[in-house]
């Protein structure tokens, strides 16, 4: 359909060009994002500094630039972390039933009652703060989320007519989960693949307001986020540019997960 | 098996807070300066030294009594803890879930059926906006908004019931976003099922064929919902901090920041007990709405 | 047959969309009866009342017990002290002891009390009322966090008839004056002690004090109301007025970002701690008055850890003093609206010593000589020096409070020009700060603490003091620091406190940053918003209501 050619165009181009602007960062930025210049401290937009300055006289737009680099690394560890073993618990669940889908859902449940904030902090007394550790400790606070959804869409799937059918010709189920159930729950999965990634990001910025950030001078969308609240009514463009960027890129990510769903 | 959660997700907490470093006496007495001796006594006192089966097994025993302990730092009984602090913060998150329900379906089922024609991509839009930006950012703009530069609601601090709307429609909006990319997803998936070809070419009326499509596509939307819940329940922690509201969440962050083991462990069950209730509430709904899942094996 | 089951069947899209809007609309009615039949919210009440916002919800709010300063924001007026220190002079001056004696050989002190004082609930102040609340303090099962680190060499007490006491002391303790003039050795009502437990006592506290506690719901609200019998003040308390205040309702503000906002909306009426960014926006606001108050203590500041090479080198730890520009990080951070700190003291603490002011300017040419004698070089011309062999860098390690954050990144700038790679180490909380202090993880940490009496540096710096985390040991200061606990002779104090401030520099164990600055938001309504000596205690006594 024509409007979906529309949104997966767009789309793929805003991809494009944050993945691209983050691979030619070392070309693209005009500064150094870490070099700090307090007499410059939040300057507004101008020809030397694009999106302005920071509280530390940081050149906004090389420290997005470069930011997208982390963020977005953060973001794909973490939705990996969430991914792979909630689809495997879920579909499993979902699937067998009976005590194995009992027993799995019990776990999921009980991961998810421990609040993110708890589970943060112990893995990051383990292996130190850092934007890694956010990463998997948001990663893991998600798995159960994630699990619970495959799950129901599988159990939906699965008592599908079509199905009941293949079964009842004694297909194996190896069979039927490649061919019927997965194309079937593929559309609502990957939609919340789109949902987890954004709330990946988000709960990682999150964690990082709360204190757990790792090397705070690194450039990354969340810190500058969470930095720009400080000194947005007299110097809106700090926080601007990582926002903008930042929900250009769910948007994208979005728009994308739709359009692997209309074929 | 609602206790088997229970238990796996406060010994879950327990080992989480016992690696983290640090403990309530590191954060109170240790600050000011006070002497080895008067620390030692103080963790002897308190039991925090003994070794950690028996923490464990003493912790257990006591919970299951109801006797969940005083905190560690003010020897306030958490349970009287979380009684004071219960109602705003499920007052806020029903709130919330109020308006993520209303808002998400309502976007998700714009998205999905995509009409009205045109405006389709405002609702998913939307959606993605709400996914897109931090919650503590749209709090502060939203209060700098609507508290400040236009006066339309009472600022940050204020008891009134006025004062629950803000935070509940910040809230509120970001949950509604998974809701309503999921709903539209679904929804547009159903839409592309073989039945509506069928009742289309039969020349159902448009109304019917909406009907069957939403019957089959709001079905994940008990379940969104209901882990959505779950999150508005954690998510509270930093909306009542900005907007400087009184709950549970509040109380959490500071336990956690002071160890004060008791307190939190007692949230993480209280948490455990809640989900589990949502969650048989949720396959309830999921029965009862979809015949087909209950199919046995 | 398919469109005659069709048509029977309920329309529903009605049914699905029904269901959400009933399930809804049940949500609604639920919470609104949850918001409206709320548990009794505080009424603003008639007269002169403000809302006062605090910054940080602390561990708990007895003084006697707790040792957050935030908790004397409120209960500085709840209690009277023995003696009081004057906010402009810092003499002590009487408060519920109407004069005080030291006996020759320093060893006990005799507090002379005042007369037809009573506490909130009516029962009588007396000698015996102090003796009840310093058994409560030295009472191991209570706890006391810093109430009973204050009297350090205090032994026992000796109730001389019912308004004289007499306090022993185990040597010559010049510091008890001071420890007896802060909030944390305000004196309760023995009566609503003993009708409390050591736990509920803070929720229901009674004292002599100018303002009552009238309500106390954690976390959400703390409600003084006036005490109208009060007439035993200390000297600098203002006589009440018309505009004087009846009622300050206390509420928790601990995201700095919204606090101007809530100012500003006229949601609270004070505030402090207001981000610098803020102060200057505020500036332009009639509304609105920002107060800057100094608090005194050690400045913010950063340690050495002197156990870790190359910072066991006095010499290093010296270039690292002249090559930090603390002007541009007091500029750019705190937006100049802090004195630049020199010394481990402030220089609004008893017996500062400018002299360390002229120590350590910005040299970055000095710096650089200082660590090229060292045998610090940069031989592979990365930028780097290596220190044997390796490039050397540094962990620095901070809480997210006070701004440290942004401090510590432009320290770590700075040091990059001297060839010293930073890594920075910013920890959520304290217990996580004192973690890497047990594992020796740090090369530079972050911790400082407040007081008027110089004696607050005994905990940094004695040898083997739980707080020294420069891990440095110097009988010399030992000795300085011990004998000026001890002396009470002020010309003598002075002396030693300038050897000791001295010292400590010129081992170079401490990088000060900034002196304190408490940036407080007040509406412009409010007269005579005036503070304690301790920086952060406000006179409320003294506050006017205009409107």
């Amino acid at each position: 359909m024509r409007r979906n050619r529309i949104q997966t165009a767009v789309a793929l181009a805003i991809g494009g060009l944050v993945v691209a602007l983050s691979l030619l960062a070392p070309l693209l930025a005009t500064h150094d994002p870490r070099a700090t210049s307090p007499d410059a401290q939040l300057e507004p937009p101008s020809r030397s500094h694009l999106f302005g300055t920071d509280l530390l006289g940081r050149d906004v737009f090389s420290r997005v630039l470069y930011g997208g680099r982390r963020t977005l690394g953060v973001a794909l560890l973490s939705a990996l972390v969430m991914l792979a073993p909630g689809l495997l618990i879920g579909m499993v669940a979902g699937f067998a039933g009976g005590w194995l889908d009992t027993a799995l859902m019990t776990a999921l449940d009980a991961m998810l009652a421990v609040p993110p904030l708890v589970l943060a902090l112990a893995l990051v007394a383990l292996f130190g703060s850092g934007s890694v550790q956010i990463a998997v400790a948001v990663g893991i606070a998600g798995i159960p989320s994630y699990g619970r959804v495959a799950r129901a869409v599988v159990l939906e799937a699965r008592n599908r007519p079509y199905v009941e059918a293949a079964r009842a010709i004694g297909a194996r189920p190896a069979g039927i989960l490649r061919r019927h159930i997965l194309p079937t729950i593929a559309p609502t999965l990957l939609a919340f693949a789109g949902v987890t990634l954004s709330w990946a990001i988000l709960n990682s910025a999150a964690l990082i307001f709360l204190g757990f950030g790792g090397d705070i001078s690194a450039p990354d969308w969340g810190v500058m986020l969470a930095d720009g609240r400080q000194a947005f009514r007299t110097a809106p463009w700090v926080a601007l540019a990582p926002g903008i960027a930042l929900s250009a890129t769910v948007l994208a990510i979005n728009w994308l997960a739709d359009s692997a769903v209309s074929r | 098996m609602a206790l088997v959660v229970v238990w796996l997700a406060g010994s879950a907490a327990f080992l989480a807070l016992r690696v983290a470093p640090g403990d309530a006496v590191d954060a109170t007495m240790a600050r000011v300066g006070a002497s080895d001796e008067q620390i030692a006594a103080q963790r002897a006192a308190l039991g925090l030294d003994d070794p950690l089966p028996i923490q464990y097994a003493r912790y257990w025993a006591d919970t299951v009594r109801g006797r969940w302990g005083a905190s560690l730092v003010n020897g306030q009984p958490v349970t009287e803890l979380i009684a004071q602090n219960a109602r705003p913060t499920v007052t806020l998150a029903l709130a919330a879930m109020v308006i993520a329900l209303a808002l998400g379906v309502t976007l998700g089922v714009m998205d999905g059926l995509e009409r009205p024609a045109g405006l389709h991509w405002v609702a998913g839009g939307l959606a993605s906006l709400a996914l897109a930006a931090p919650v503590y950012w749209t709090a502060t703009l939203a209060i700098y908004a609507f508290t400040v530069a236009i006066a339309l609601f009472p600022g940050v601090g204020a008891e009134s019931p006025a004062a629950l709307i803000l935070p509940a429609l910040v809230l509120g909006f970001h949950a509604s976003g998974s809701i309503a990319r999921v709903t539209a997803a679904s929804v547009r998936e159903a839409a592309r099922g073989d039945f509506v070809r069928t009742a289309r070419a039969k020349g159902l009326p448009e109304r019917d064929v909406i009907d069957h499509i939403l019957r089959v596509g709001l079905l994940p939307v008990v379940s969104v919902a209901a882990l959505q819940a779950g999150f508005l329940l954690g998510g509270t922690v930093i909306t009542e901090m900005i907007f400087v509201r009184r709950g549970l969440g509040q109380v959490l962050l500071t336990a956690v920041t002071n160890r004060d083991y008791p307190v939190v462990q007692g949230l993480v069950v209280l948490a455990a007990l809640v989900y589990t209730a949502l969650n048989a509430g949720a396959d309830a709904l999921n029965f009862r709405l979809d015949p087909r899942t209950h199919r046995a094996e | 047959m398919d469109n005659g089951r069709k048509r029977g069947r309920t329309p529903l899209r009605f049914g699905v969309l029904g269901i959400l809007l009933v399930g809804c609309l049940l949500l609604a009615t639920i919470v609104g009866a949850l918001a409206l039949g709320g548990d009794d919210e505080p009424a603003r009440n008639p007269g002169d009342a403000i809302v006062y916002g605090l910054t940080l919800n602390p561990s708990g709010f007895d003084p006697h017990i707790h040792q957050s300063s935030e908790l004397g924001i409120p209960f500085f007026s709840v209690y009277d002290t023995l003696v009081y220190r004057h906010p402009q002079t810092l003499e002590f001056v009487p408060g519920l002891a109407e004069r005080w004696e030291m006996a020759p050989d320093g060893l006990s002190w005799t507090f002379f009390l005042k007369q037809n004082v009573r506490f909130h609930d009516g029962t009588e102040f007396n000698a015996a009322a102090v003796a009840a609340n310093l058994d409560r303090i030295m009472n191991p099962d209570v706890g006391s966090q810093k109430a009973r680190v204050l009297l350090d060499a205090y032994t026992g007490y000796e109730i001389v008839d019912p308004y004289t006491i007499t306090l022993r002391v185990s040597q010559p303790y010049a510091p008890l004056l001071d420890a007896l003039s802060q909030v944390y050795l305000g004196i309760a009502s023995p009566a609503a002690l003993k009708a409390n437990t050591n736990n509920s006592y803070q929720w229901h506290q009674v004292g002599t004090g100018p303002y009552k506690l009238d309500e106390f719901v954690p976390g959400r609200l703390i409600r003084l109301i006036r005490n109208e019998d009060y007439n035993w003040g200390p000297v600098f308390y203002a006589p009440v007025v018309d505009d004087s205040l009846d009622t300050i309702e206390f509420r928790f503000y601990t995201d700095p970002a919204t606090r101007s906002l809530a100012l500003e909306s006229g949601e609270v009426d004070v505030v402090g701690e207001l981000l610098p960014t803020d102060a200057e926006l505020l500036a332009g606001n009639v509304e609105v008055d920002v107060h800057q108050v100094p608090v005194p203590g050690t400045p913010q500041q950063f340690f050495f850890n002197t156990r870790h090479a190359p910072l066991d080198s006095m010499t290093v730890r010296q270039a690292l003093l002249y090559g930090t520009n603390r002007t541009e990080i007091v500029d750019a951070v705190y937006q100049g609206r802090s004195p630049i700190a020199h010394g481990p003291l402030t220089s609004t603490v008893m017996y500062y010593d400018p002299a360390v002011e002229q120590m350590y300017p910005f040299d970055l040419d000095q710096a650089r000589a200082l660590l090229a004698s060292q045998g610090l070089a940069d031989t592979d011309n990365d930028g780097i020096l290596e220190w044997e062999g390796e490039p050397l860098e540094l962990t620095v390690v901070f809480g997210p409070w006070n701004q440290m954050p942004d401090v510590a990144q432009l320290i770590q700038s700075q040091w990059r020009e001297l060839g010293i790679d930073v890594e920075l180490i910013q920890v959520p909380d304290f217990p996580s700060l004192r973690q890497r202090v047990r594992d020796d993880d740090y090369d530079v940490i972050s911790f400082y603490d407040f007081g008027v009496d110089p004696s607050i540096l005994n905990r940094f710096y004695f040898s083997g003091a739980v707080n020294n985390w420069s891990g440095f040991s110097d009988p010399q200061l030992d000795q300085t620091l011990y004998e000026a606990m001890r002396q009470t002779n002020s010309d003598a104090r002075r002396t030693l406190y300038s050897a000791a401030q001295i010292r400590i520099m010129e081992q170079a164990l401490v990088l000060p940053i900034r002196e304190y600055v408490n940036l407080v938001g007040v509406s412009s309504d409010l007269d005579g918003v005036v503070f304690s000596a301790q920086g952060w205690w406000p006179l409320l006594r003294n506050f006017q209501l205009t409107r």
